[in-house]
């Protein structure tokens, strides 16, 4: 069973992905596909402060800031997985140093779909980042687009989409799967 | 009148569309020039857009859309949610994000039907 989450930042998105992957599990292997690449050496603190973090929680860290399908290689796709975030994927298929690539949206979305289709037992992550009074230049509204594009596609393919606000979820389609 | 809120590309317009069978010739879309309502079409899209043109033209939105509201008891009325974000340091965007809250709570108070989308998805809040 499948779950899309979003909702605005710190609001408990990754906690809750973070349980009800645990709950998907079971006794089958538990992946946390780490999106972020890092940028400097203050990330790559962070980043190994957060993997031996959810190594303790039991979840196997694959990172992978392009290309999602590349993770499922090696893994056993009746496990469980947490893809977290859609955001930080995205940005990383829209733009690198050579420049901005418009098709990244419909790329990440039919990456996506895929992946959900092999490994069933996936919780994605996305942000909410639709709702604040500006008007962006045309490459940050082109992301933000690409954005909404893949957060409607997977809304309507997975089994349960839900908004977290202020830590308690909002069930806008399925269940709260725990 | 039917009133549909959400943030951004979230999917007001295809859901207003569809549930409402609506052609292209039925929705007055407010585009960055807009000025006046077309108050004759089944749908005004995008009423957010239109309240910026007018108060960049120094007029009172609010009490404009108060003045029109009667000839839109049938319509459908799609407005984007733009009060969730950081406050504006730039006064006409501070005073846009303002206009636009109250625009919307004047709107749901009238209207017979309130949605909001979310990620493609509505949900009936009224």
């Amino acid at each position: 069973m499948s779950t899309y989450i979003s909702g605005g930042c710190k609001m408990g998105k990754s906690m809750w992905a973070q349980r009800i992957a645990l709950a998907y599990a079971g006794r089958e292997p538990l992946y946390y596909i780490a999106t972020m690449l890092p940028g400097d050496e203050e990330d790559e603190a962070r980043i190994r402060r957060h993997r031996e973090e959810r190594a303790g929680l039991g979840f196997i860290t694959l990172e992978r800031g392009r290309d999602i399908l590349l993770a499922l290689d090696g893994a056993d796709p009746s496990g469980a997985f947490l893809v977290d975030s859609v955001t930080a994927l995205l940005a990383n298929e829209m733009f690198d140093a050579r420049g901005f690539y418009p098709e990244a949206g419909e790329k990440v979305a039919d990456d996506l779909e895929a992946f959900v289709a092999r490994a069933p037992n996936t919780v994605i992550v996305s942000d909410f980042i639709f709702s604040d009074a500006a008007i962006y230049d045309d490459t940050t509204e082109a992301y933000r687009a690409a954005l909404a594009l893949v957060d409607r596609r997977m809304a309507a393919r997975c089994d349960n989409v839900l908004e977290i606000a202020a830590g308690i979820p909002i069930i806008h389609k399925g269940v709260l799967p725990i | 009148m039917v009133l549909i809120i959400g943030g951004s590309h979230q999917g007001k317009l295809d859901f207003a569309r569809e549930r409402f069978a609506l052609s292209d010739a039925d929705v007055f879309l407010c585009d960055g020039s807009a000025e006046q309502i077309d108050t004759s079409r089944r749908c005004v899209a995008c009423v957010d857009r239109w309240a910026l043109n007018r108060l960049r033209a120094g007029a009172d939105p609010l009490a404009e859309m108060e003045a029109i509201l009667p000839r839109l008891k049938d319509a459908v009325v799609i407005a984007t949610d733009i009060s969730a974000g950081v406050v504006p340091v730039d006064p006409l965007m501070r005073a846009w994000r303002e206009a636009c809250g109250r625009m919307t709570a004047l709107l749901a108070a009238e209207a017979d039907e309130v949605w909001r989308l979310f990620c493609g998805l509505p949900q009936r809040l009224k």
